[in-house]
Order: C-alpha cells, then structure tokens, then sequence
C-alpha cells in the first residue's frame, strides 16, 4: 500500500511537472509578444518599441526558456523576487509570478479567489450526491414501472442539454424574469453567512441538480446490478428487512463506482467552474481565469491551468486509494 | 471431441440430414445491416435523423435559404435599423409586429439580421463539429491501434500521453491556447477570423482525441488474440494489412457509437467557447449571440431563444441518435 502510494505520487509529480513545462513554453513560445499587454496596460496604451524592449527584457524573455523555466521553478519552491519597471516586488514561497493586471503575486491572489469556489463546489456536490444517489436508488428498487422508465428517459434527456443553456436559463428565469431568487452572488461566509447563502443557492441548485442526472443514472444502474448478486438473495432469505438490505448490503456495493466518478468530478469543479461562475458572476478561481485569458495576463492563466492539473492528479490517487478500502477485490499493485 | 476433416472445411459431401427447408430465401445480414433495420424500426431515431438532417441541409444552404428570405449578414448601418437611444429595433420584436423582411427579428446593438445570423451559426457549429469529430477520431484510431497492437514502450508512451492530457482541464487549456493561438497566428487581420476557426477545431481535437485512443486501445488489445488475427499473422500477413483488413473492420461499430455521441459534444463545446469569448468572433455562431443577447433578455427574450433552440434541438436530437445507435449495434439489447 505505502510503496503504491509513493510510487503514484511521484508519477503524480511527474505529470504536474510536465504540464507545468507545457505550459510554461506555451507562453514562451506562443504569443508574438508576451510583454506587449502588460506595457501597453501601463504605459496608457503608449507603448513604444523601446518600451517594449525594456519589459521583454525585464520579464526574462530575453534570457533562454530553460533558465526562465529554472527561476519560475525556483520561485515556486523558495520564492523570489521580482523586478518590474523600476520597482521590486517580493514574491512568498510558491510564488507563481506577478498578476499583469494587478502585479500582485499570482498565488495571494488565487487565495482570495479559492473560497468562493469551494463553497460552490462543496455546496453543488452535495446536492448532486444526495438528489443522484437517492432518486436512483429508489428507481432501481421500482425497475421496470413507469416511475422508473419516465426517469431514465428524463435524466437522458436532461443530460443532452448542453449545461450552460440550463444554468444562464435557470438564472435569466429565477432571478431576472421571476424574481424567486435574490441576485446571485459570492459574499464571504465570515463576512455575512446569510448572503453568502442565498447568494450561492441557485448556482448550487442549477449545478447540483444538473450533474445529479448522470449520477442518478449512474448510481441506478450500479444498485440493479447489486440488488442481483446472490447475496443480497442470502440476506433477504436470512429474514432481513427490506431496509436494511438496500441500505447496509447493496447499497454499499453500490457506492463503490459512484464514490470513484464523484471524485473525479469533484476534483474538475474544484479546478473551476467557469461556465457557473460567469453566469451567476461568482468571483472564483474560473471567473478569474476567465478574465485574465481576456485580457493576457498569462500568469494568472498559466495558474489556473497549473492549479486545476494538480487538483485532478491528486484526486485521481485519492480516488484510487478510497477504492481500494471500499471494495476488497481490489488490490493496489 | 476431435471432428473428421471433412466436419471442419465446407468441402466434402453435402449435407444430406438437413432435409430442404421451405423455399424461403436465407440471406445473410451483417451486424452493421441488422443495426440498420434496427434504426429505422426505432422512431426516436428516425425522428432524431430527420432533425439532424434538416441541421445539416440548413448549415449546407445557409447562403440559398438566407437569400430566399431576402437576409444577409452583411453589416448595416446601425442608425437606419435601430432606435435610439435604447438600441432597438424600429420593426419587429421586441416593440413592433412581424416583419417578412426579418422573420427571426433585428439584433439591438448592432442591427444585423437574426436569421441570417442563425442559419450561419449553424454552419459555423455544425462545420466546426464535424471537422473536429473528424480529426479526433483519425488521431484516436490511429494511436489506439499503434498502441494496442505494438505494445512494449509504443503503448507506454501513448498511454503516458493520453492520460497526461485527460488530466489536463479542458476548459481551462482552452482558455489559455485560444488567445494564443489567435495571437500567433492572426497576424493578417484579414485571415484573423480564419485562423480563429481553426483554432477551435485545434483545441476541440487536442482535447478530444483521447477517449477514443483508449477505447480503440482497449479493443486492439482483445482483438489481436483472437484466432483469426494470430492465423493472419501466422500465414505472413504485412502488419499493414492485419491492422487494416483484418483489426479495423472489427472496430467500426465502437468507432460508429463514438463519433455519433463525439459530435453532440463537440456542438456544445463550439457554442460554450464562443459563449466564453474564446470560440470564434469573425463569423456568425450561436454561442456568441448567446452571449450578447444575455443582457437584452430582459427585453427581448426572443432575441436570446434563437440560438439556444438551435443549439438545444441540434445536441438532444444527435445525443438521442447516438444512444439510438449504440443500443442498435449492441448485440446484447434484443427487442
């Protein structure tokens, strides 16, 4: 089990590390004149060729891209400091750049931006979890009767629609055209628990109950397949009741896939929420991405990027490692 | 139990227990023919088809239909279609009745027509879809069959490189590339709508690729133990002609049931990228008038109803075609 672990995350490591090379040359490579934004944004839309030359220079892009690579991997472990136009800006341990816009570190920023969209993903997976698991284990229970076909074919239907028609039309409809809820939002739960509630719950419901569809199908057809399993058979027939065997026998075996896709897809809103967080305008990790793609500031893009890339690999191992407790067939190799 | 010889091969005396069934005709029908009759017993799919192939006739004759009606996309003078100072229409919804000038209405803001926008959106979404789907599946066959049929480090490396990129989150790999990509290579402004268009299908494809290589992969690996391919190579089959003749035959219906759920998904992700601002700008697509017709829904739903029925019609009847393909060629689903 240990040495699996270890062996996983270094291989973890291995892929982070190579995305985060991607992704640096990416920017390197990529853009025509990646200082071009961040002087024309602070020189008034006055930037001159020598302008440019001076923050090309100051910004490394004159020194090679493994160097660079070097010193931006160095920063993120130790920290280091950064010159820009005539000022030194100390950036803390990880340090993942300097904002264009703002010429904050990248990373203090991210920390302002990381609660907003927990909160959400927290909130709207909860949602998923309980309506998907329930509503599927009570159609697999009634398999084969109209209740139960009706919402297989709803749930199918429902998944075809694209998710961000679903989410802007929930919006335009609950909180612009009828007025059922208050005006979506993100407030700090320190701040104001009560508006950081209601600020969230449409974003939750619309997020939860949209992906709650594909657990319901999911999660149906994983508890058909347990109910079959000849122990459930040898439960029934040692006189337990029905409760307890859909609960503490099926169930469980039922959970094991579900428990794997839910991780997954937990980690994917944790990485952020773009098209939610646009739509209900909730300043999150996404929205900020979002927002620095448009406007080049290519730090804050390459760490969204980075930060979703670690998220998924660390809740891939995470994912593997619950299996292997839930279900004793599986061995770790 | 060991056959005689001659209980093996086809030659030998014919058979004569099987007395002469009745003189019906016995054809034999391939997999892919009976999941054919399959389809056109099944209404959702015929229903499914139909509008998928009015999509594709609109998104073909976009230019014949938008003449038909008399509508261009052409850019108009905003002051002799609108009304200022709140940027409506003069004729047509929202304020006004219908206008046979312009069935679907006048975009506020910038006065072009919403028809002609909408049937180009449809060109654009499906045209960006099937070149993407397209791509993706010839990359993901193409690694799926090196890797399941070389193995040793082909496989590794290719199953190194389809997982690094499962992991890498798509939308915000397109958030960084689109830009870009439209920063490198834009630098005409002429071509800089072109060179969007294809940067979309760029991203879509090396987004979308992997599930396919995998599951190509995952077949190759099953399929090249069997008999038949092992005689193949046995009798001196060229690689070349196992992979081709005797491995892709066998995938065409995993590979059928990927493409038809592939392009629904491609729709959407067209439409919510030029939603995001990073799809394309140069030409009508739906997404982008989802996007401008946000903030006007207050006033002029209608405005915003256009393209998210296209949008919505389009994926739902291609994501019901697809399931309806899938469940025909399962040979485990008997009706």
């Amino acid at each position: 089990m240990f040495a699996y672990i270890v062996k996983r995350l270094l291989a973890g490591f291995l892929v982070v590390t190579l995305i985060s090379m991607m992704v640096y040359a990416l920017f390197w490579y990529g853009p025509r004149s990646p200082a071009q934004e961040l002087c024309r944004r602070e020189s008034n839309n006055r930037c001159t060729p020598e302008k440019l030359e001076r923050y090309e220079e100051a910004l490394g892009y004159n020194n090679s891209v493994t160097s660079e690579y070097g010193k931006w991997a160095k920063g993120l472990v130790a920290g280091r400091d950064i010159t820009v136009g005539a000022s030194v800006i100390h950036c803390e341990a990880p340090c993942l750049g300097l904002s264009y816009r703002t010429r904050q570190p990248v990373f203090e920023e991210m920390k302002t931006r990381l609660p907003a969209t927990i909160s959400l993903a927290v909130g709207a997976a909860s949602i998923t979890l309980t309506i998907g698991v329930t509503v599927g284990v009570l159609a697999a229970r009634r398999r084969g009767t109209f209740a139960d076909k009706a919402l297989v074919s709803t749930t199918l239907f429902m998944s075809s629609i694209p998710y961000y028609l679903f989410a802007l039309l929930s919006m335009l409809y609950l909180t612009i055209v009828y007025d059922v809820f208050p005006q979506t939002g993100y407030t700090p739960l320190t701040d104001n628990p009560g508006a950081w509630f209601t600020g969230l719950l449409l974003p939750w419901l619309a997020l939860g109950f949209y992906n709650s569809t594909s657990y319901t199908r999911f999660s149906r057809g994983a508890m058909v397949e347990s109910l079959s399993e000849d122990y459930i058979r040898t439960a029934r027939a040692k006189g337990l009741t029905s409760r307890v065997v859909v609960m503490r026998h099926a169930l469980r075996a039922a959970l094991v896939p579900v428990v794997t896709i839910f991780g997954i897809d937990f980690a994917f809103l944790l990485a952020g929420t773009i098209f939610t967080e646009k739509i209900f305008d909730i300043q999150g990790i996404g929205r900020w991405g979002l927002d620095a793609t448009l406007i080049k500031d290519l730090p804050v893009v390459q760490a969204t990027v980075l930060f979703g890339s670690i998220i998924i690999v660390v809740a891939n191992i995470i994912v593997d490692i619950i299996y292997s407790i839930l279900d004793p067939r599986v061995r770790l190799s | 139990m060991t056959l005689p010889a001659t209980e093996i091969g086809s030659h030998g005396p014919a058979e004569p227990e099987l007395a002469p069934v009745e003189n019906r005709e016995v054809t034999g029908r391939s997999p892919l023919r009976i999941a054919f009759e399959r389809l056109r017993r099944d209404p959702v799919a015929v229903v499914s088809f139909l509008i998928v192939l009015v999509f594709v006739l609109i998104a073909v004759f976009a230019g014949t239909i938008a003449k038909f009606f008399g509508v261009t996309t052409d850019t108009v003078s905003a002051s002799s279609v609108l009304e200022f100072p709140s940027m409506l229409p003069k004729t047509g919804p929202p304020n006004h009745g219908f206008d046979s000038n312009h069935p679907f209405g006048i975009a506020p803001q910038s006065g072009e027509d919403n028809l002609a926008t909408w049937l180009f959106g449809a060109r654009t979404s499906l045209l960006i879809a099937a070149i993407a789907t397209f791509a993706a599946t010839f990359i993901g066959v193409v690694l799926g069959l090196i890797a399941g049929y070389a193995g040793g480090v082909w496989d590794r490396v290719i199953s190194f490189v389809t997982d690094l990129f499962l992991t890498i989150p798509f939308l915000l790999a397109a958030l960084a590339m689109a830009p870009i990509i439209a920063d490198r290579f834009g630098t005409d402004p002429d071509r800089y709508a072109e060179v969007q268009f294809y940067g979309v299908i760029f991203i879509l494809t090396a987004f979308g690729w992997m599930t396919m290589a995998r599951l190509i992969r995952g077949e190759v690996l099953s399929i090249r133990e069997r008999e038949f391919v092992q005689a193949a190579r046995v009798i001196g089959v060229p690689t070349r002609k196992i992979l081709f003749r005797e491995i892709l035959p066998n995938l065409v219906a995993p590979i059928v049931v990927a493409v038809s759920l592939g392009l629904p998904a491609y729709v959407a992700a067209e439409a919510g990228l030029s939603y995001l601002g990073i799809g394309v700008t140069g030409r009508p697509s739906w997404g982008q008038t989802i996007d401008a017709a946000t903030k006007w829904f207050n006033i002029y739903p209608l405005y915003l109803w256009q393209p998210v029925i296209g949008i919505v019609l389009l994926v739902v009847a291609l994501n019901l075609l697809g399931d309806a393909i899938r469940d025909a060629l399962d040979p485990k689903t008997r009706r």
